[in-house]
């Protein structure tokens, strides 16, 4: 590929060469690729009702709130940061772009841009507490997994905020072509996002600063400001996800995305983002999440009991980190 | 080697579940809540008695926890994949299946509603209409329980009793304390409801929440919980204040914990829904109006108080249904 | 010419004065050995050369022009680049992005900026070609490579910015002993270039092969200016451990 590349090496194999393309051209692991093209081929095999147009979409619209909120686990993992308050912030900003909806009966600009609003409220808290305060990320996003769930109680009365305006729920059952909105927002975040955290200044920063804080400030970037972006950006995220799920069930329900956090964070691993930061793609990610949804739905279509669908997700996340670790153990032994 | 031991990781899960039933025309969908509630459970096993009974082929599917809301909805909309001709679901609330119940109405499939889980006023706003809707009488069993208790404690009995509720702004909650609230005004006036608080349909908060109130009234005459689970923390809280057996203690569900409690003398009654009979009977009238008969708009299925005597006497014909 | 002119330098921290005045240049093309015990202050120097600390008296001047005034990024704008030991480079991502990382190149399309990676990746590849280094592939991730092979990724960024002067600290100190000579040349190749470069090392054997003077830091000041070609490693050893047990340190030194 490159002239210093060749030194007294052998030619790479067909399969590295793969390797590397994927990598390189789409940032993502060429095994995720491959167990998400398996998967899908097996389930097509098991079940007639699986290759179809509307069961694509299916799968997409039930992927689209979770796969938002993992596209802001992509960016605070990759980052080395973590937030835990997504699914609470998710229920949080859904009741209150319900309840501004509804009870206030606001306009929908209005309502989606509190939706969001709240999100990025709550994320710009936990940014500041931890670039300012120098608590570590996990105990203040596990504060505001409580704090924010318990204000989405409190704003709601328990009660589901029921009768968005029409215009609202448009977003989440509406049909423009018959793609249902919800796949809409979401494939384009994660077209736009993917395009951030790859091909921008701030999401390579964002990288370089989960992989070593001490390269990033050595190399001028403002990495207490960087943070509290990225988690003001989760936020929002998440708020968004709150604005698809409220708009699709038609209801500002409390009690939305609870431990959606943690599926967030597992479809961001299993699509190759590292823990630790440092490494990660949104377009990996939508993988991650696609290999999840495609599970679920291909098990639902063979109508196997939900049990073992958290068994199978639960076995696909440790071969994914798996599969990694080798990877990785067998690159740095060079 | 990786990529290999992925793939065959995926085949070998795949064929695991493969034994899935021959898809078959005329199939009846039906989606509960999660089976891990016993409650649940037993109306699984009601469904599934009564279709083969019936000999109609179906397939149940659930959803890993009482609050998977949204899950619950994306199940629903893999399960129209399968074109089934009846739709049988126990929404976890009243709007979450809206959008799937909407689409599964225009492909011409019919709809019931499993337990009155949906409300009637938001299904019209939505045009949805279904087929019918069947379950136990929320109202009527709190009504029963507060029967019982007068009947224990005497028409002119005075004193306090505690309520305790669902889950705050539950339906099924609200219907319960509000059916056990009226009637125990009309039946024995000097019964005095002191408290009626939220116990989130959780043991340990309905056991503190009991405590509390013992403290407050050491003098309580009874007890009704909205469902078994917070009566059972009910009664311990009860015993540990050394006050076991001078209170009555009544829930809701009838559920295996419950019978036992009852047994040895603990539980005073449980006002029992009989999700069995609930499942089977759904299937039987869905087969009704399939094949072109005429169902009730809501099919009430009784609730049994059940108590030592009851029990001990064992010639209750509905007892067959407790599981 | 006299590139880099340090004079009477003091600093003190709190009631500990870590130095005591020093005296001390580098011209243009030159490699000078910066050498001296743990807490000579060595590192304290360099940082007040690189702005990261403030002088509490002297005076610091480039070309001519004094510096002291100006802030870490604005005296590494004006050509003083530091490689610091642990290098600081972000070890999964690749070559390129680490030598522009932070000031990445860009590129408008539809009206947002986006990372130039062609001309990334371009640049990398001729600077890492201009320093002759071995690299198994740039576009890996530089956690791969050898403690060698990082350097010079970690040399390759400093020379992006066109220093005038590279201050390199330890760069020899985890190094496999063949890839130290890689790194020496890499070195020889700044020099040639014209660029200035102060050495920090305890391997007197490297400083001994790679410099044209040596500079030794003893409690705080310069105590001695030696020119390599004319000096040996005994009299290296006795500068910094000023006399005592003098040929016990020296044998030690000439053996490790």
């Amino acid at each position: 590929m490159t002239p210093t590349s060749t030194q007294g090496k052998p030619a790479p194999s067909l399969w590295k060469r793969l390797q590397a393309g994927s990598i390189e051209q789409l940032h993502v692991r060429l095994e995720s690729l491959i167990v998400l093209i398996v998967l899908a081929g097996i389930m097509a095999m098991l079940s007639p009702f699986f290759l179809s147009v509307s069961n694509f979409l299916n799968i997409l619209l039930a992927t689209s709130t979770i796969g938002v909120l993992a596209i802001a686990a992509t960016f605070v993992i990759g980052s080395g940061g973590l937030d835990l308050s997504l699914g609470s912030v998710m229920g949080l900003s859904g009741v209150v772009g319900a309840y501004v909806g509804v009870n206030w009966g606001l306009p929908m600009p209005i309502a989606v841009a509190a939706c969001i609003g709240a999100g990025a409220a709550a994320g710009f808290v936990n940014g500041t507490i931890v670039t300012r305060a120098y608590v570590p990320a996990f105990i203040v996003t596990l504060g505001m997994l409580g704090i924010a769930r318990g204000l989405a109680l409190v704003i709601s009365d328990g009660r589901v905020i029921y009768g968005l305006p029409p215009s609202m729920v448009y977003l989440g059952q509406g049909r423009p072509l018959s793609i249902p909105m919800p796949v809409i927002i979401f494939v384009t975040t994660a077209i736009v996002m993917h395009c951030v955290l790859a091909y921008t200044r701030y999401g390579r920063h964002t990288l370089a600063i989960g992989d070593s804080e001490n390269a990033a400030r050595t190399a001028g970037i403002n990495i207490e400001r960087h943070r509290r972006s990225l988690y003001t950006l989760s936020g929002a995220l998440a708020g968004l996800g709150g604005l698809l799920f409220t708009a699709r069930i038609n209801a500002g329900d409390p009690t939305a995305g609870l431990t959606y956090e943690l599926t967030a964070i597992t479809a961001a691993i299993i699509g190759g983002t590292n823990l630790f930061g440092g490494r990660g793609s949104i377009l990996g990610t939508m993988v991650g999440a696609l290999i999840m949804g495609v599970l679920q739905n291909g098990l639902n279509l063979l109508a196997v009991q939900s049990y073992y669908q958290q068994m199978a997700i639960g076995a696909v996340l440790i071969l994914a980190v798996f599969i990694d670790q080798y990877q990785l153990r067998k690159e740095t032994r060079v | 080697m990786s990529r290999f031991s992925s793939t065959f990781g995926a085949t070998a899960m795949a064929a695991l579940f493969a034994v899935s039933p021959a898809f078959a025309d005329g199939e009846y969908a039906i989606l509960m809540k999660t089976l891990a509630n016993p409650f649940w459970g037993a109306m699984g096993e009601g469904v599934e008695a009564g279709a083969e009974e019936a000999g109609v082929a179906y397939i149940v599917q659930s959803v890993e926890s009482d609050q998977a809301v949204e899950n619950q909805l994306n199940v629903c909309n893999t399960m129209l994949e399968r074109n089934p001709v009846a739709l049988v679901t126990a929404a976890i609330n009243s709007t979450n299946l809206l959008p799937c119940l909407k689409a599964a109405q225009e492909a011409g499939i019919k709809l019931v509603d499993l337990d009155g889980n949906l409300d009637p006023a938001i299904l019209e706003q939505e045009g949805i209409d279904i087929t019918f809707s069947i379950g136990s009488d929320n109202v009527k069993a709190g009504g029963q329980g507060a029967e019982y208790m007068v009947e224990q404690l005497g028409a002119d009995a005075e004193g306090p009793v505690l309520v305790i509720e669902g889950l705050s702004g539950n339906v099924t909650g609200q219907k319960r304390a509000q059916g056990f609230a009226d009637t125990l005004a009309e039946l024995a006036p000097g019964l005095e409801i002191v408290a009626s608080l939220p116990g989130d349909w959780d043991r340990g908060k309905a056991a503190s929440i009991t405590n509390d109130i013992l403290t407050r009234n050491p003098d309580l005459k009874g007890i009704f919980a909205a469902n078994d689970g917070m009566a059972l923390g009910a009664v311990e809280s009860v015993y540990a204040a050394g006050k076991g057996g001078e209170v009555v203690i009544i829930g809701v569900d009838g559920n295996s914990d419950a019978v036992k409690s009852i047994e040895q003398g603990r539980l005073t009654a449980s006002v029992a829904q009989l999700p069995y009979l609930v499942g089977k009977q759904a299937v039987e009238n869905v087969k009704v109006a399939v094949d072109g008969g005429e169902v009730e708009e809501h099919i009430t299925v009784p609730t049994l108080v059940l108590t030592k005597e009851v029990m001990d006497a064992g010639t209750e014909p509905l007892l067959e249904y407790v599981k | 010419m006299t590139l880099l002119d340090v004079t009477g330098i003091t600093k003190s921290f709190g009631a500990v004065h870590v130095l005591h005045g020093v005296d001390f240049h580098v011209d243009a093309g030159e490699v000078v050995g910066l050498v001296g015990d743990n807490g000579a202050g060595k590192s304290t120097l360099m940082k007040i050369v690189t702005g990261m600390y403030s002088a509490d008296s002297g005076n610091i001047t480039l070309e001519g022009k004094p510096i002291l005034g100006f802030d870490p990024g604005e005296r590494r704008s004006l050509g003083i680049e530091m490689i610091y030991q642990d290098l600081a480079l972000a070890k999964q991502q690749d070559v390129a992005s680490n030598i522009f990382l932070g000031r990445e190149p860009v590129r408008k399309i539809l009206g947002m900026n986006f990372v130039d990676r062609a001309t990334m990746k371009r640049e990398a590849q001729a600077m890492i070609d201009r320093l002759g280094a071995r690299l198994p592939a740039i576009s890996r991730p530089v956690g791969s490579f050898s403690g060698g092979q990082q350097q010079s990724v970690a040399i390759a960024r400093a020379l992006t910015f066109d220093p005038k002067i590279v201050i390199m600290d330890e760069p020899t100190a985890a190094l496999a002993v063949r890839e130290v000579q890689g790194v020496l040349d890499l070195i020889r190749q700044l020099k040639s270039e014209g660029i200035g470069v102060i050495l920090i090392s305890h391997r007197l054997n490297d400083v001994l092969s790679v410099t044209d003077r040596i500079v030794v830091l003893r409690q705080g000041q310069a105590t001695a200016d030696l020119t390599t070609s004319e000096t040996n490693m005994a009299e290296v050893v006795s500068a910094i451990v000023g006399g005592d047990d003098m040929a016990a340190a020296a044998e030690h030194e000439s053996r490790g």
